[in-house]
């Protein structure tokens, strides 16, 4: 008797000590890897697209319906760019506490401002958000403000450890602010660079970098790239030295390839997600990885 | 900050000044001439100037500074400007080249290199709010208009699309319409205009969602049906996992009944949602409460009651074409119990045998009367199985494989009809399954293949063109341009039995459908 009492409240102390860890939900993993880092031992993170897919198009597991259902923070992008998948999600879960204006509903967006905001909405343009470009985590900086929402919504949700997420994120904050100087280092020779990319997912990257990715493989937005499109960027990538063509882990590399081949330039495997290419389990050494590859390129 | 920058101007000017002076000791063992003299005055005096300069660029910055404390960004609406607002200082003068709030940083950092770029921002208040105006939606910091929330593009109080679904046939079978078992599959040769769908969905207030599907069908003879397809409204926040719907809706029976045409992978219904839901599917006015099971993986039950009536009730309260069903006269009734509506259960669970797979198995049932009878009961039994396979390196969603199979029983109690004009009682036990393959092999490509089985029981007594046995076998090749625009091409090769109805006993036919998308695209459920 007294054995299945100790088994028995050995098991509820597992089940109250676990239960007792925050329940995060990211709809992608650079969000859950902020989450990581700003929550510590304090909360379970689980991410719901896979790094290495287009987080345009995630099915909808049911689940993922589970959960959110238990989550005690939500957080995603807020740019419209899981709106494929992410509603009805949230339809079925029915969790009251991750409504968006509730203290455990994170909007990475919030406070950021968009790049490319489009003036009129026409899908002729090709897969245009109406918000501006959601794809606003390579920016360091950008990904500092969104730990320190995380923060901020953890404490909210969970006062006690309050405390904790704040010196995580000031130990992030601080992280980034030191890697900051070294990425920009390494970027600082290649300021001014044109680069072109498959997707036009790396507005806020360029911005932040100094170099121009304007230039894509896809003729619009979603849009796969034509013969003829793809002719007029050989053309420019020649007239312009180019020496660099970005690729996603999801996208087609062997058009990226055939493109190098007819200019000389190199494909560089780059990924929006940590964990999509190798040694890449966090947000720094995601940046870290981006930065070496291209500025390895573009010697 | 601004000693520092002193400082440094300072060694700067007097390296150059030792540089000068190094950089001459030939000119050392020998008196200066005046020249030299003259041209180190007019450098040393050129180079107090721009010590001048800069000190007086640094005041006023400190200055601007201080008196615009509150914004304290310029007025720079776009993130681009920054770079562009700071570059044209190429000389000397690099710190207004990035706002830089964090001087603990930028301080300890090396300073200006020669080319005039700085050391790098560590923050940028031209990308990202302070955060005392992120947390709350505060209108008054629009002067940098940062804040977009979710659904800030659409500003509308809900969001409306139109879906336009056309069909080009050609078949070895003149009349389609008794081919075909669904009211949404092409019913003639030549152009067929069978689903013109508008769809408008919104959060009504903080309770409840609204959803309405209006469709519109152009007949035979080009003239438009209207059909209130779906409108109903939805709980948003009801506790312990519970949803309540009411209104007019598809009933949640198997994995096709519940959607609308435009998500379907063929051009045409199931042989067995035709006949055994309807060529309309299984829908009603109604009410339905939802509940996810508190268990650790994904377990929904459902519920729905309806009226079940007419031919949306198909096997139910349906009184048929010209008041006749199964070849007999029916009973047209109103509810006069409880039994006399539908009510339509269904249990889903889904898991996942590996992060690329899904599996979602469910079983549906519904239980009513029909009008053959004075009491004469109808269930229906379905079970469906859905397995999904995505790549983890899919781009749009491509490539994946979908296989999906549904099966269904009914037991169909076929009175006598009115005044028992029909001769015998009967008991049918009819059933049927189809399955189908998707693979989507490449980015906007999906090649299908359906096989579908119908077994209707023989009776000697009833003769209807709805009541027979068949199979079919069908393929496709759908390219989706994008999400928002379908063409596909689909075989089917239908075998029948020897019959009245139909010319022939195989029927070969060809259909080109193709279909668009204004508006917003609702999310597909999985």
């Amino acid at each position: 008797m007294k054995k299945i009492l100790l088994i028995l409240s050995a098991i509820l102390s597992f089940a109250l000590t676990s239960h007792a860890k925050l329940k995060v939900v990211a709809t992608l993993p650079d969000l859950g890897s902020l989450a990581r880092e700003v929550g510590g031992d304090k909360v379970e993170v689980s991410v719901l697209a896979k790094p290495t897919e287009d987080p345009h198009f995630v099915d909808a597991r049911p689940s993922f319906v589970v959960q959110l259902r238990d989550a005690d923070v939500l957080i995603d992008g807020g740019a419209e760019l899981e709106i494929g998948w992410l509603p009805p999600l949230l339809q079925n879960a029915r969790n009251p506490k991750i409504e968006v204006g509730k203290p455990g509903r994170v909007q990475a967006s919030q406070g950021v401002r968009l790049m490319n905001v489009p003036t009129s909405a026409t899908r002729a343009a090709g897969d245009v958000h109406a918000l501006g470009n959601p794809h606003f985590m390579s920016d360091p900086i950008i990904a500092k403000t969104v730990a320190q929402h995380i923060a901020q919504a953890f404490s909210a949700v969970d006062a006690p450890n309050a405390a904790a997420y704040d010196a995580n994120y000031k130990k992030f904050e601080a992280t980034v602010n030191a890697k900051l100087q070294e990425w920009g280092t390494a970027m600082l020779p290649f300021k001014g660079q044109n680069v072109v990319a498959y997707h036009d997912s790396w507005p806020y990257f360029a911005h932040r970098f100094g170099v121009n990715i304007d230039t894509f493989l896809e003729p619009k937005p979603g849009i796969p790239p034509s013969p003829s499109h793809l002719a007029e960027v050989i053309e420019k990538m020649k007239a312009q030295k180019i020496k660099a063509i970005i690729v996603e882990p999801f996208h087609d590399r062997k058009i990226a390839e055939r493109v190098a081949s007819a200019t000389g330039a190199k494909v560089v495997d780059f990924a929006q997600y940590p964990g999509a290419l190798p040694n890449t389990d966090t947000y720094v050494k995601l940046i870290d990885a981006l930065v070496a590859r291209l500025s390895a390129a573009l010697k | 900050m601004r000693n520092f920058i002193f400082v440094v101007l300072v060694v700067c000017a007097t390296a150059h000044l030792f540089a000068q002076t190094a950089g001459s000791p030939p000119a050392v063992s020998t008196p200066a001439t005046t020249a030299e003299v003259e041209a180190l005055r007019e450098e040393v005096k050129s180079l107090k100037e721009m010590v001048q300069t800069l000190q007086q660029q640094v005041k006023d910055q400190q200055s601007a500074k201080n008196n615009s404390n509150p914004p304290a960004l310029p007025e720079n609406p776009e993130p681009q400007t920054v770079e562009t607002a700071g570059s044209p200082a190429p000389s000397a003068s690099a710190p207004p080249l990035f706002p830089t709030t964090d001087t603990a940083v930028v301080t300890s950092a090396p300073p200006v290199n020669a080319n005039g770029t700085t050391t790098f921002p560590t923050t940028d208040e031209s990308v990202t709010a302070t955060p005392s105006s992120v947390t709350t939606t505060d209108t008054s910091s629009s002067l940098t208009q940062p804040l977009p929330i979710i659904g800030g593009g659409n500003k509308n109080y809900m969001n409306i699309s139109f879906d336009g679904m056309f069909a080009l046939a050609a078949s070895s079978e003149r009349h389609l319409d008794r081919l075909e078992v669904g009211d949404h599959d092409p019913l003639q040769r030549g152009f067929n205009g069978r689903n013109a769908e508008i769809a408008l969905d919104g959060a009504v207030d903080p309770y409840f969602e609204g959803f309405a599907n209006i469709v519109l069908k152009l007949d035979n003879n080009d003239e438009t049906e209207i059909e209130l397809e779906e409108a109903f409204l939805q709980t948003t926040n009801l506790p312990y996992g519970l949803q309540i719907k009411a209104g007019q809706f598809f009933d949640q029976f198997g994995r096709i009944n519940p959607t609308h045409p435009h998500t379907w992978e063929f051009a045409d219904s199931p042989l067995v949602n035709g006949r055994l839901l309807g060529a309309d599917g299984l829908r009603g006015a109604g009410a339905q409460i939802a509940w996810t099971l508190p268990v650790p993986w994904y377990a929904q039950f459902i519920f729905a009651v309806q009226n079940g009536r007419g031919g949306t009730g198909y096997s139910f309260r349906n009184p048929g074409e010209d008041g006749v069903f199964f070849g007999r006269m029916t009973i047209d009734r109103d509810a006069s119990a409880l039994h006399d509506m539908i009510y339509v259960p269904r249990l889903e669970t889904s898991f996942n045998p590996s992060d690329t797979q899904t599996v979602l198995l469910g079983a549906s049932g519904a239980f009513g009367m029909n009008d053959t009878g004075a009491d004469n009961h109808t269930q229906i039994y379905g079970a469906d199985f859905l397995y999904k396979w995505k790549s983890s390196h899919a781009e749009g969603g491509f490539p994946f494989v979908k296989w999906q199979t549904e099966a269904m029983y009914r037991r169909f109690e076929a009175g006598r009809g009115l005044d028992n004009s029909f001769p015998v009682e009967e008991t049918f036990r009819d059933w049927g399954m189809y399955s189908q393959v998707l693979w989507g092999f490449k980015k906007g490509w999906v090649v299908g293949l359906r096989g579908d089985y119908l077994h209707m029981q023989e009776s000697p007594f009833t003769d209807d063109d709805t009541r027979q046995s068949r199979s079919r076998i069908s393929a496709n090749l759908t390219w989706y341009p994008t999400e928002f625009s379908k063409i596909r091409l689909q075989y089917n090769h239908d075998f029948l039995d020897e019959n009245d109805f139909l010319a022939s006993r195989d029927v070969d036919s060809v259909f080109l459908q193709f279909e668009f998308i204004l508006g917003a695209h609702g999310a597909h459920k999985f």
